[in-house]
C-alpha cells in the first residue's frame, strides 16, 4: 500500500449556486479550493466555508447530517448529476479522489417545483413527508400487535420488501428525473407494504392515497427514463414503479367492485 | 423485581380516555424515543406537538444505527430470558445502572419486536419465514434482531410511519426545522419550550401540560464522533440550566472499529460494524517506525496484541478493552497509516481459510463502504481502524417514571442516563429508545398529568417572555462578537482537549489541566468567534455556534464528573485505577452510585447529588477476558 | 369520486391509457406493415389486398376506432408533455444526466408530433385523395408518391421517427402497465427492439425499393 500522508492535495475550481431565499434570483459564484483526494465532497465544502468565513463572506448553506449515506439529508447536483458521478453513493460518501486535480465542478441544488430552494443548496423536501403521511404505514396502535412470529413472511418477499424499504428519502430520484417525477420514491414505500402481509389490509387505500397526494404536490409524470434508478444512492429499482402502476390499477378495479 | 413494573403500572394513576384530549404534550426530538412516544401518546388521545431540527423526522440520528436491537424473545431456544437480558445488561453496564429500570427494559423488549413487526419493519428472516437473530457484541445468546446493516433506519421509519399516521389524523402537529433553545417553567413545572425556526430565524413559544425531551446524546462534544453532525447537547443542557440534574456525564462509549481520521479536515468518523472482528485479526508492526507496507511485514514481525494479551477472547474482547488497547499501542508509537493513529484489521487469513466469496458474502457491503471512504481495497490490503466516540451513557437524571428533577419534564432515549450504567452493550440503545417511547412513557406520563393539578397556561405568560428574551440574547451575543475564528475551529480544538484528556483513558492531572484549558478556550470563544450572515434566515453557523457554546459548558461538567468519579468503571477508565492486567478497577464501596449534578450558576461548579445503587438480583463481579 | 374518473385523471391512469392506445396502435402498424409488403409482389397484389380491406363492411367502424386511438393517444401526450415541462420551472444550468435515458426516450415529444404531421400528410395522400376522384389505382398512387424525392424524404424521415418512438415506447408501455417483473424486463426490452426493427425494415424497405428501382 502506498502511504499517502500529505499527498493528494488538489486544486479545485467550484461554481456554486448561491440564492438568498426561496424565489429570489440566484447565480453561480466561483471559488477556488485546495482539497485533498481523501476528503469527502462535503469536507471539501467545509474547507470552502472556512475559507469564506475567513474572508468575511457568508458560508454556503447545504444540508447534511449523518455523513455516512443513511439519513438522506445531503442533496447536491454535481455537474448535472444528483449525488455526483459515483453510482450508489450519496454525496456525503463521495470522495474527492473521484475528480481530477484542477477540475471545475459545478454544484447546484436539486431542482424541481415541488422542491423549492430554501437557500443556496438547500431545498424544501416536505412534499415527501406529505406523501408518506397519506398512507406510508401500517395502521396498528402500540400494544395491539400479535406475537412477531404469528406473521411469517416468505424470505424472498421479506428481502424484496427490504430492498424497497432501503430508500433514504433523499430526493435524488426527483432531481435526476427529466420530468421531476417522484415515482421512484413513492413506489418504494408502496412496494414495501404490498410485499408484506402486514400491508394487505390497507393495500388499496394506501396506493391510491399516496399517488393522489404525489400528483397534488406538483411532481411530473413518469415517462420511464430510468434516470432515477441510476441516480438513486440506494439502488432502488424501477420495478417498484411498475409494481405501483399495477397496484394503482388494481386498487381502482377493486374499489369499483366494492 | 419481576413484578415491579406491572405493579407500578397498576399503581399509577390513569388519565381517562375522554380527558386525554384536554392535555397537550410537547415532544422535543423525533428519533426512536421521541417518534415512538409522539405516535403512541397521540394514539391514546393526547394532543401532541412534536419538534425536530431536521427537515423531516425520518432523518433523526437513530437512522444510522447498523447492528441491531436486542430482545429477550428466545426465538433461538438458546436459553435466553428476560432475566438473562436483564442480568447481562446490568453486568455489561459494569454495575452502575438501576436494576429496576434495566429489568423493565428487558421485559418490554419483547413487545418492541412485536410492535415493529406489526408495523412492517422488514427484519431479517429465515427461509421458514420466521425472524432471524444473531449474537452481537459478544453476547452468549442470539437475541439481536436486525435488518441488514440498517436496523436503526428501519426501526425509525416504522416510528416515523406511526407518527405520520397520527399527523394525518390531526393528533400530532409536527414542527420540523425547529431547535429547542429553552425550557419554560410555570410554578416550577415544565410547561413549554421556546424554539428557533431554523428556516426563518423566528423565535416561537409553545405551551403544554408536559414536555418530553428526546434529543439524543452528546457525543459531538468530542467534535469527531460517529454521531451525525447536528447531534447536540443543547436541549438537554438548557433544561439542565433550568434545574434538571445531569447524571454521569463522564460515561461515554468508544467504539473500537471505526475508520480512522485521514487528515485535519476530517469532519466525522464512520463506524464499521463490530461483526468484522469475528474474522479480522488486529495487529500492528512489532517494531516502532516500521514503514513497510503491511504485506511486506512478515508474520514474525507483527504483533497480534489482542490475541497475545487475551488468549481466550482474542479479537472479540468487549468494546472498551479493544479500544483502550488500540490506543495503548498507538501511544507507544506502533500505530500505522499516515496519522499513526490506526491499527490493522486483517482479513488475509480469513480469506485464505474461507475464500474470498465467503468473506464477501459476510462483509461485502462493509468492505465496499470502506473502499468508498478510504480508496483502499480491504480484500487486498488490511483495513485500518481506530476507536471513535460512539454513544453517551450519561444524560439528564430521571426517576423510574422517566421524569427529571423538574416536574413535568420527562427525558427519553439517549438523552437520559437511565439504563446502561457505565457501558452500553451492543444493540441495546435502540431497545431503550423504543422501550421508553412506546411502552414506558405512555404509562408513566399519567403520574404527572393525573397526579398534579395543572392550571391553564398560555404563551402570554411572563415565563415565556423571559425565556424567549434570554434565548434571543444568547444568539444576539454570538452574532455580535464578530471575532476572527470560525465556530468549527473552536469546536475542533475543544474536541481535541476532550478526546485527549477525557477520552478512552483519564487521569486526575489531565482532567484538571483539561478543565483549565476548556475554560480558557471558552473565554476565547466568547470573544473571538466569528458568526456571519443574517440571523433571520437559514444560518447554519449560528446554529452551530449555539451548540458549541453549550458543549463548552457541558465539557467542563463532564471533566468535573470524571474527576470526582475516582474509580474506573465501564467506559470511564481512570488510569490510576486499574488491575495489574490493566483492566478497569471499580470501587464499589465508594462509587456504587449515580452522580447527578445540579447547575448553580454559569462559571461555578455544579452541586453533586448521589443516588445510591442497590443490587438485589445481580451479584457484583469483576469482568475478566483473559 | 368515482374510482374510474379518478383513475383516468391521475398521473398513472393517464399513462395507462397512453400505453394501451400506444400498444393498440403498434398492433395496427404491424398489420399495416404486413399488408404493405404485398407491394413487393407487384401493384396488382397490393390493389387486391386493398380491395379486400375496402370492401369489408366493418372498415368504417375500424377506422373510427383507429381515429379514436390516435386522438386519445395524442391528446394525452400533449397533456403529459405540458405537465412534465412545467414540473421544473427553474432548469438546471448544467446538463442533467445519469446516463440511463436514451435518445429515443428523450425525443418522444419530437417523434410524436413528427408522426402527427406525417399522419395528416399520409391520410391525405392515400385515404382522402382517393375519395375525391372516381377512379384510382392505389398502388400507383403509392408508387408515384414514394418515387418523388419529396415524398421519399417525408416517408423515410417519418419511418425513422416511428423507429425512435417505438424503441422507447414498447418497453415503456409494459413498464407503465406494470408488467415488469425483473425476470421479464430483458425479454420485454428485446421484444420491443425486435418489433421496432421489423417496423422500420418493413415500412422502410418500401420507399427504398420503389425509389431505387424506379
Ligand atoms: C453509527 C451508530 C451506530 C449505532 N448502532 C447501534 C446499534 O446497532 N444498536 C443500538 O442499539 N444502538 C446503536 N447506536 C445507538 C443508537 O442509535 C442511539 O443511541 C439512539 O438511536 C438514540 O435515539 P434517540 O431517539 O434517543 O435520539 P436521536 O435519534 O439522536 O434523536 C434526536 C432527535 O432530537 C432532535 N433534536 C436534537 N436536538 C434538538 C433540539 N435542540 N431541539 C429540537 N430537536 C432536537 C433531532 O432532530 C432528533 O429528532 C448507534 C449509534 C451510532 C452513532
Ligand atoms: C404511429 C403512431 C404511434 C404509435 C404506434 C405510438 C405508440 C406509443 C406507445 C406504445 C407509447 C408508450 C406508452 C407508455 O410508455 O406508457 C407511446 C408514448 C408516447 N407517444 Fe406515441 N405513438 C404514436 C403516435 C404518437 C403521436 C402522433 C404522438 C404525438 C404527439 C405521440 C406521443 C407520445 C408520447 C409523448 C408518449 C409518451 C412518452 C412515454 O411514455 O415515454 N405518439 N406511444
Ligand atoms: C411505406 C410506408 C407506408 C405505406 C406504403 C402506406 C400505405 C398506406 C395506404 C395505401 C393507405 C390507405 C389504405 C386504404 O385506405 O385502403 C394507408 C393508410 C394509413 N396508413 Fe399507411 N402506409 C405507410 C406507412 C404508414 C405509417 C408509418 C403509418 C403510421 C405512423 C401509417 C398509418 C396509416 C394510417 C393511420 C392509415 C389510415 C388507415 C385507414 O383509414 O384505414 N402508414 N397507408
Ligand atoms: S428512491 Fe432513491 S433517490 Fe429516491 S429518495 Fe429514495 S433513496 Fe433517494
Ligand atoms: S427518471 Fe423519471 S421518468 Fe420515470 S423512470 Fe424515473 S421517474
Ligand atoms: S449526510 Fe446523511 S446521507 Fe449524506
Amino acid at each position: 500500500m502506498i502511504q499517502k500522508a500529505n499527498h493528494g492535495d488538489m486544486r479545485i475550481v467550484l461554481e456554486v449556486w448561491r440564492q438568498s431565499a426561496t424565489g429570489a434570483p440566484g447565480a453561480f459564484e466561483e471559488y477556488e479550493v485546495m482539497a485533498n483526494e481523501h476528503m469527502s465532497f462535503l469536507e471539501m465544502l467545509d474547507v470552502l466555508n472556512e475559507q469564506l468565513v475567513e474572508a468575511g463572506k457568508e458560508p454556503v448553506v447545504f444540508e447534511h447530517d449523518c455523513r455516512e449515506g443513511i439519513c438522506g439529508s445531503c442533496a447536491l447536483t454535481i455537474n448535472g448529476q444528483p449525488h455526483g458521478p459515483r453510482s450508489r453513493t450519496t454525496v456525503c460518501q463521495l470522495h474527492m479522489r473521484e475528480f481530477e486535480g484542477g477540475a471545475r465542478i459545478r454544484v447546484e441544488p436539486w431542482r424541481a417545483n415541488a422542491f423549492p430552494v430554501v437557500k443556496d443548496l438547500q431545498v424544501d423536501r416536505s412534499a415527501f413527508d406529505r406523501i408518506q403521511r397519506a398512507g406510508g404505514y401500517v395502521s396498528v396502535n402500540t400494544g395491539a400487535a400479535p406475537d412477531a412470529h404469528a406473521i411469517p413472511v416468505k424470505k424472498e418477499n421479506a428481502d424484496m420488501a427490504f430492498d424497497a424499504a432501503a430508500c433514504i428519502g433523499c430526493g435524488a430520484c426527483v432531481a435526476a428525473c427529466p420530468n421531476a417525477s417522484a415515482m421512484l420514491f413513492t413506489s418504494a414505500k408502496v412496494s414495501q407494504f404490498t410485499l408484506l402481509p402486514q400491508g394487505q389490509p390497507e393495500r388499496e387505500r394506501r396506493v391510491v392515497a399516496m399517488v393522489d397526494t404525489m400528483d397534488g404536490e406538483g411532481f411530473g409524470n413518469c415517462t420511464n427514463h430510468y434516470e432515477c434508478e441510476a441516480a438513486c444512492p440506494k439502488g432502488i429499482s424501477v420495478t417498484n414503479i411498475a409494481r405501483m402502476n399495477r397496484e394503482y390499477a388494481r386498487a381502482t378495479l377493486k374499489q369499483r367492485g366494492n | 423485581m419481576d413484578e415491579r413494573w406491572s405493579r407500578h403500572k397498576f399503581d399509577l394513576k390513569l388519565v381517562n380516555p375522554a380527558n386525554r384530549r384536554k392535555f397537550d404534550v410537547i415532544v422535543v426530538g423525533t428519533g426512536l424515543a421521541g417518534g415512538a412516544a409522539a405516535a403512541t401518546l397521540a394514539e391514546m388521545g393526547y394532543n401532541v406537538k412534536a419538534f425536530c431540527i431536521h427537515d423531516s423526522p425520518r432523518r433523526a440520528h437513530s437512522i444510522a444505527a447498523q447492528g441491531g436491537i436486542n430482545a429477550a424473545k428466545n426465538y433461538k431456544g438458546d436459553g435466553d430470558s428476560v432475566h438473562r437480558l436483564f442480568y447481562d445488561t446490568v453486568k455489561g453496564g459494569d454495575y452502575r445502572s438501576r436494576e429496576s429500570n434495566v429489568h423493565r427494559l428487558a421485559e418490554v423488549s419483547v413487545d418492541i419486536i412485536d410492535q415493529c413487526v406489526a408495523q412492517g419493519v422488514p427484519f431479517a428472516r429465515e427461509y421458514g419465514g420466521l425472524l432471524d437473530n444473531r449474537s452481537f457484541g459478544g453476547a452468549q445468546v442470539a437475541r439481536t434482531f436486525y435488518a441488514r446493516g440498517q436496523t436503526g433506519q428501519q426501526l425509525l421509519l416504522g416510528a416515523y410511519g406511526a407518527m405520520n399516521r397520527m399527523i394525518q389524523a390531526g393528533k400530532i402537529e409536527m414542527y420540523t426545522k425547529r431547535e429547542m433553545v429553552d425550557l419554560v417553567q410555570v410554578d416550577g413545572v415544565a410547561r413549554g419550550i421556546i424554539t428557533r425556526n431554523l428556516t426563518t430565524g423566528e423565535y416561537e413559544r409553545h405551551a403544554a401540560h408536559t414536555v418530553l425531551l428526546c434529543t439524543g446524546g452528546y457525543g459531538n462534544v468530542f467534535f469527531l464522533s460517529t454521531n451525525a453532525k447536528n447531534s447536540n447537547v443543547t436541549a438537554a443542557w438548557r433544561a439542565h440550566k433550568r434545574g434538571a440534574f445531569f447524571a454521569n456525564p463522564c460515561y461515554t462509549q468508544i467504539h473500537p472499529t471505526c475508520i480512522p481520521r485521514s487528515g485535519d479536515y476530517q469532519s466525522k468518523l464512520t463506524l464499521m460494524s463490530e461483526s468484522l472482528r469475528n474474522d479480522g485479526r488486529v495487529w500492528v508492526p512489532a517494531q516502532k517506525g516500521d514503514q513497510r507496507p503491511p504485506s511486506d511485514i512478515p508474520e514474525g514481525e507483527r504483533d497480534y496484541y489482542l490475541e497475545r494479551k487475551y488468549p481466550s477472547f482474542g479479537n472479540l474482547v468487549p468494546r472498551d478493552v479493544a479500544s483502550r488497547n488500540a490506543k495503548t499501542v498507538c501511544d507507544e508509537g506502533l500505530g500505522v497509516g499516515p496519522t499513526g493513529e490506526a491499527v490493522y484489521l486483517d482479513f488475509g487469513d480469513a480469506i485464505r481459510r474461507d475464500g474470498k466469496k465467503a468473506i464477501e458474502a459476510r462483509y461485502g457491503n462493509l468492505f465496499e463502504m470502506y473502499e468508498r471512504i478510504t480508496g483502499d481495497n480491504p480484500y487486498e490490503v488490511p483495513m485500518r481502524i481506530y476507536p471513535a466516540v460512539h454513544y453517551t451513557m450519561g444524560g439528564l437524571w430521571v426517576d423510574y417514571n422517566l421524569e427529571s428533577t423538574i416536574p413535568g419534564l420527562f427525558v427519553l432515549g439517549e438523552a437520559n442516563f437511565s439504563d446502561h450504567g457505565a457501558n452500553r452493550l451492543g444493540a441495546s440503545a435502540l431497545m431503550q429508545g423504543l422501550a421508553d417511547g412506546y411502552f414506558v412513557i405512555p404509562a408513566t406520563i399519567a403520574s404527572h398529568l393525573a397526579g398534579r393539578s395543572l392550571q391553564a397556561v398560555t404563551t402570554e405568560h411572563e415565563a415565556f417572555a423571559e425565556a424567549e428574551a434570554s434565548a434571543r440574547a444568547h444568539a444576539d451575543k454570538l452574532m455580535s462578537i464578530n471575532g476572527s475564528r470560525s465556530v468549527d475551529a473552536f469546536h475542533r480544538e475543544l474536541g481535541n482537549i476532550v478526546w485527549n484528556d477525557c477520552g478512552m483513558e483519564r487521569n486526575a492531572d489531565g482532567l484538571r489541566s483539561g478543565m483549565d484549558r476548556i475554560r480558557t478556550l471558552r473565554d476565547e470563544f466568547w470573544q473571538d468567534v466569528k458568526v456571519l450572515g443574517d440571523p433571520a434566515t437559514v444560518n447554519q453557523d449560528l446554529e452551530k455556534a449555539g451548540r458549541v457554546a453549550d458543549f463548552f459548558e457541558f465539557a467542563e461538567a463532564m471533566f468535573n464528573d470524571a474527576l470526582v468519579r475516582d474509580e474506573s468503571c465501564g467506559g470511564h477508565f481512570r488510569a490510576e485505577h486499574q488491575t495489574e492486567e490493566g483492566e478497569a478497577k471499580r470501587d464499589d464501596e465508594h462509587f456504587a452510585h449515580v452522580t447527578a449534578w445540579e447547575h448553580t450558576e454559569a462559571g461555578k461548579l455544579p452541586v453533586e447529588h448521589r443516588e445510591p445503587l442497590a443490587f438485589e438480583e445481580v451479584k457484583l463481579t469483576t469482568r475478566s477476558y483473559k | 369520486m368515482n374510482p374510474f374518473v379518478r383513475f383516468l385523471t391521475s398521473s398513472i391512469g393517464r399513462k395507462y391509457v397512453m400505453a394501451i392506445t400506444g400498444l393498440s396502435l403498434t398492433g395496427f402498424l404491424l398489420v399495416h406493415m404486413a399488408g404493405n409488403l404485398t407491394l413487393y409482389a407487384g401493384n396488382k397484389a397490393f390493389n387486391d389486398y386493398a380491395h379486400v380491406l375496402e370492401s369489408n363492411p366493418l372498415l368504417p367502424v375500424a377506422e373510427a376506432g383507429l381515429l379514436g386511438l390516435f386522438v386519445v393517444h395524442i391528446g394525452l401526450a400533449i397533456v403529459l408533455i405540458r405537465a412534465n415541462r412545467s414540473a421544473r420551472k427553474e432548469e438546471y444550468k448544467s446538463r442533467l444526466g445519469m446516463g440511463a435515458k436514451t435518445v429515443a426516450s428523450t425525443t418522444m415529444w419530437i417523434t410524436g408530433p413528427i408522426l402527427l404531421v406525417f399522419l395528416v400528410i399520409h391520410i391525405w395522400d392515400f385515404r382522402i385523395k382517393k375519395e375525391l376522384v372516381e377512379e384510382y389505382d392505389l398502388a400507383l398512387m403509392v408508387v408515384e408518391r414514394l418515387r418523388s424525392p419529396i415524398g421519399f424524404s417525408i416517408y423515410v424521415a417519418s419511418i425513422a421517427a416511428v423507429g425512435f418512438h417505438m424503441w422507447h415506447a414498447f418497453q415503456s408501455a409494459f413498464q407503465t402497465l406494470g408488467v415488469a417483473h425483473p425476470r421479464y424486463r430483458a425479454l420485454i426490452k428485446n421484444t420491443g427492439r425486435l418489433v421496432t426493427v421489423l417496423l422500420v425494415a418493413g415500412f422502410g424497405g418500401i420507399p427504398f425499393y420503389l425509389f431505387f428501382t424506379g
